[in-house]
């Protein structure tokens, strides 16, 4: 490449690249997060200075990873662990503020025995249909015709009035009628538009066209802080605690909308004192490792014998054979789970019907873990069989033949001179794969769903990984709640951190070798 | 190598999480901007999503509907109405799973303004403040199936308009047996002839598995007085402190269970995978269904019947939950006018109702609509008519408590493993610790 061509590109890809930061940071902006536009401004400027210039140089090969390996992977382990010291969760979304607006706002209930008018919207004449005061003109149900602002409900003269059939004034004079987009776009308006009555209730639109008299049951007192029911006699009064508004008479009552607060270490606390939970974590711990550590051995293996069986240059019709070996690993895991839980059914599945048992594999603990074991022994030994091929094909003829010559027998080849080299190579996918069947989440939610559940304890089934645990907890549970489900995956995660650096150790040791 | 792979190892730890819960704060600005100069045009045809993620949100009109696949098409005809007669866009997304899409596109100011779904999703959608009331005119309302209109409230106030009631009720198959058995001895009598005469594998299919189903367990429970999950407060509505799984008349309710579970009527291998195939290949004489398996039997050429559940002894006739399918407006809808004008104005009105029942075939919750429909359509008949019993599901948050530890103690029941008091009584204090909890 021409020495020109390649600074022409050079500069188009640092134009391109600060373009999409000041993109990002232009969405931010509109989103109001002002910390993360400093942040793109930041990324965007070292972008700059790191490619514009020749200073810098090993950061030029760094940046690009770096920068990914924030965004996509510390980025998220920092949200998380900040969301597991909340009570972030399903009630408890929004703030306060926030919560007090929405249970006032959803109070209203329509006034007994009011008219239900007729409705246009509309705004003085050459007023800006924009900004200006909305005004309600409304036909009741007698076909009396009135204007509404948040003055209160004044009489409108007949006069050069035009009515629809149903009542819905088209025309007044003196006032521009909004079309169904202008009055749409304020939306917002109109639902803090309220015309008051004489009783305390106000007159609320309902879309376009209709109107109701209508009075918020619940009242707000930010002096007190509580929150007043004027529905029920005598009145209830809710003040909040714990996160919720609570009913002070009645602490079992609650209102539906609670708020986000921090919990501090409260999510943790429970993780490690509640006595279901310590005891449900453990032993889901203990089956998680064994389910990966003997997916990882028995595909390993089963992979391995076959690809060294698949490698013997007798063999006619390799690839054949290797197509179809591969099928199982190329069909997708959804289809090959269920089409496995049919087989595993005690009544009508092919397992029990050819084997003659009556084994209740997806009822039992261990039968739904053996089950679980079967399927993913299927499912993963494909993968090692591609890779152990691979590897296999790479190891040079000439060192087996150096065995033989040697006098290594078969055996003895395979365990001192194929092992060790196969191993360099797949020792590191080998820890992927633990990784991998460690947070193994589609296989067992589609096998088992984590069960079958014990006793009274619907929490925690008995083929549960920690990670479809944490799934229950969070989306699927009882009370789904973010922030202690992110308490759990923060400590899956250091746990899983932990277990993979002695076998990273043990993989550079391979690696020695070469 | 070391890095890549220990961030992997924790990106697969926090993904799930990540997923759902990363995105902005504050919502965009409302995008009308174009309100003088667009013209009014519609899409034609609801928009499809790729694969199972949740349908990104149209910015540019004026109406943004979620809905299943199912309904889109009989929305869409008549959103185009509507954007016809108001001179607005509209636009109807297909999103795979609405509830929780719509809970986490909300979240982030990215959600629709109106979507369809179960009347059961309402407390949780209040408890996340993510629908609005809607305020339908009592004469209006009075046009609708009281049982329909009462669904859609949730403390007394009104969220939404309903268009169809589903229920389950007994299907049979009209080759085996002429006429539909009364009570649940005579449904097991006539089937376990049928097996001793070869004609049948077993006696009935009904959803189970091995987790259970709380919703096909509950009629057993309802047939017995004072049976059923919760109580009900001084309102009416269903009460979360009282829950009545263990009551003595749920208890009669899960010994029924244990007997059939014995004679192998029910069975925890029985579940939604296999369920309409043992119906449909006429291993069962019996199932324990809904309108949504309707098609698949028809399509597999069997002279199927509907009939209410049968009564159970010592009790009275089991009464199935009543599902309500709405139509609700998001609470931070961008577009909150045009949104309850559409639900208010169009899903009350006849022929609308009448195009959403021909996509599912369930009873519309209309009066007119129904009346229409079940003087040609028996099977809507006799799906309303298996129902007529029937209490809506409770929407209060708290069944969300319910579903795994309640279904669980029913499949523990029928496979045998534990008695109904004693499992019915775990359960119970499950229930509670969990609503405590939440």
């Amino acid at each position: 490449m021409t020495k020109p061509l390649a600074l022409a590109i050079k500069w188009v890809l640092i134009a391109a690249a600060v373009a999409g930061a000041f993109v990002i940071a232009t969405k931010l902006a509109e989103a109001g997060n002002t910390l993360a536009v400093v942040l793109a401004g930041v990324v965007g400027l070292g972008i700059l200075a790191i490619y514009a210039t020749r200073r810098a140089v090993p950061l030029k090969y760094l940046a690009p990873g770096v920068l990914l390996m924030i965004l996509f992977q510390l980025w998220p382990v920092v949200y998380t662990a900040n969301l597991s010291f909340t009570n972030y969760g399903d009630g408890h979304l929004y703030s306060k503020e926030e919560s007090v607006s929405d249970i006032i706002a959803q109070s209203v209930r329509e006034v007994p025995g009011t008219p239900r008018y007729k409705m246009s919207v509309a705004v003085k004449e050459r007023a800006s249909v924009e900004t200006a005061d909305l005004i309600l003109l409304l036909t009741n149900p007698e076909g009396a015709t009135f204007t509404g602002d948040p003055s209160g409900l004044k009489p409108l003269a007949p006069e050069g009035v035009t009515k629809a059939p149903s009542g819905k004034i088209l025309s007044a004079p003196g006032y521009t009628l909004l079309t169904a987009r202008q009055v749409n776009a304020r939306s917002a308006d109109l639902s803090a538009l309220a015309v008051p009555t004489s009783d305390g209730g106000g007159i609320k639109p309902v879309g376009l066209s209709e109107a109701f008299e209508g009075k918020p049951t619940m009242s707000y007192d930010a002096a007190s802080d509580r929150i007043t029911d004027s529905s029920t006699t005598p009145p209830t009064v809710y003040a909040p605690a714990d996160a919720r508004w609570t009913n002070v008479a009645d602490p079992s009552q609650t209102l539906p909308q609670g708020w986000k607060e921090g919990v501090g270490l409260a999510n943790y606390t429970r993780i490690f004192t509640d006595p279901t939970l310590r005891e449900g974590f453990v032993s889901i711990f203990v089956w998680n490792l064994f389910f990966a550590i003997f997916s990882v051995l028995s595909t390993f293996l089963l992979g391995m014998l076959i690809a060294l069986l698949f490698n013997d240059p007798r063999l006619r019709g390799k690839g054949i054979y290797r197509s179809l070996l591969i099928l199982p690993y190329a069909l997708p895991i959804f289809v090959t789970a269920l089409v496995w839980k049919g087989m595993f059914n005690q009544d009508y599945g092919i397992i029990n019907q050819l084997t003659g048992l009556n084994v209740d594999w997806l009822g039992t603990s261990l039968g739904a873990k053996t089950a679980i074991l079967i399927t993913n022994l299927w499912l993963g030994f494909p993968y090692m069989f591609i890779v152990c091929t691979g590897a296999l094909q790479s190891i040079p003829q000439d060192v087996r033949e150096a065995a033989t010559i040697d006098g290594a027998n078969a055996f003895r080849t395979l365990r001192s001179i194929i092992m060790p080299l196969l191993l360099v190579a797949v020792g590191p996918l080998l820890l992927a794969s633990f990784a991998f069947n460690f947070n193994n989440f589609g296989l067992i939610y589609l096998l088992t769903k984590g069960g079958p559940f014990n006793g009274a304890d619907t929490s925690i089934g008995s083929s549960d990984l920690l990670i479809t645990y944490a799934y229950r907890l969070a989306f699927s549970g009882s009370a789904p709640n973010y922030g202690f489900a992110a308490a759990v995956s923060v400590i899956i995660f250091i746990l899983v951190a932990l277990m993979s650096i002695p076998g990273f150790r043990r993989t550079k040791a391979l690696e020695e070798i070469n | 190598m070391h890095k890549r792979a220990l961030g992997a190892v924790a990106v697969t730890g926090v993904a799930a999480l990540a997923l759902s819960a990363c995105g902005g704060s504050s919502p965009t600005t409302p995008s009308n901007t174009a309100a003088g100069t667009a013209k009014a045009t519609t899409t034609g045809v609801p928009e499809t999503p790729s694969g199972t993620a949740a349908p990104v949100r149209d910015a540019n009109v004026d109406l943004v509907i979620w809905t299943d696949a199912d309904r889109s098409a009989a929305v869409q005809k008549y959103a185009d109405e509507f954007a016809a007669e108001n001179g607005v866009t509209v636009k109807v997304q297909i999103s795979t799973d609405t509830r929780q899409q719509f809970k986490d596109a909300t979240k982030v100011g990215k959600g629709p303004d109106v979507i369809v779904g179960a009347h059961d999703w309402l407390g949780e959608l209040v408890q996340n403040s993510t629908v609005a009331p809607v305020n339908l005119a009592s004469d209006v309302s009075a046009k609708f199936l009281p049982k329909a209109i009462e669904a859609t409230k949730f403390n007394g106030q009104s969220y939404g308009v309903p268009y169809a009631v589903e229920n389950i009720g007994l299907m049979y198959n009209k080759d085996l047996v002429p006429n539909p058995p009364k009570t649940m001895d005579e449904l097991v009598a006539t089937g376990e002839k049928l097996v001793k005469e070869g004609k049948a594998k077993q006696v009935l299919s009904q959803f189970v598995s091995k987790v259970g189903n709380a919703y096909f367990a509950y009629p057993y429970l309802s047939a017995f007085e004072g049976g059923g999950i919760f109580g009900t407060n001084a309102q009416g509505g269903y009460d979360p402190n009282k829950v009545i799984v263990d009551s003595p008349g749920s208890v009669k309710g899960g010994e029924v269970l244990a007997d059939l579970g014995k004679k192998k009527v029910l069975s925890t291998n029985v579940d939604d995978t296999n369920q309409d195939a043992l119906f449909d290949s006429k291993a069962a004489p019996f199932m324990i269904s809904g309108p949504w398996s309707v098609a698949k039997a028809k399509e597999a050429g069997i002279n199927y019947g509907i009939a209410p559940l049968p009564s159970l002894e010592g009790g009275g006739p089991m009464k199935p939950f009543l599902g309500v399918q709405m139509f609700y407006v998001s609470s931070k809808a961008k577009n909150a006018a045009l949104a309850q004008e559409f639900v208010t104005n169009y899903i009350p009105r006849k022929d609308v109702q009448l195009a959403l029942f021909e996509v599912g075939k369930r009873p519309p919750a209309l009066k007119e609509a129904y009346d229409e429909v079940s003087a040609t359509d028996p099977d809507v008949k006799a799906w309303y008519e298996a129902g007529v019993d029937g209490a809506p599901m409770p929407n209060i948050p708290a069944m969300n408590s319910v579903w795994g530890p309640f279904g669980q103690a029913t499949a523990d029941i029928i496979a045998g493993k534990a008695g109904a008091q004693a499992r019915l009584d775990a359960a119970a204090k499950e229930i509670e610790a969990n609503i405590a909890k939440g």
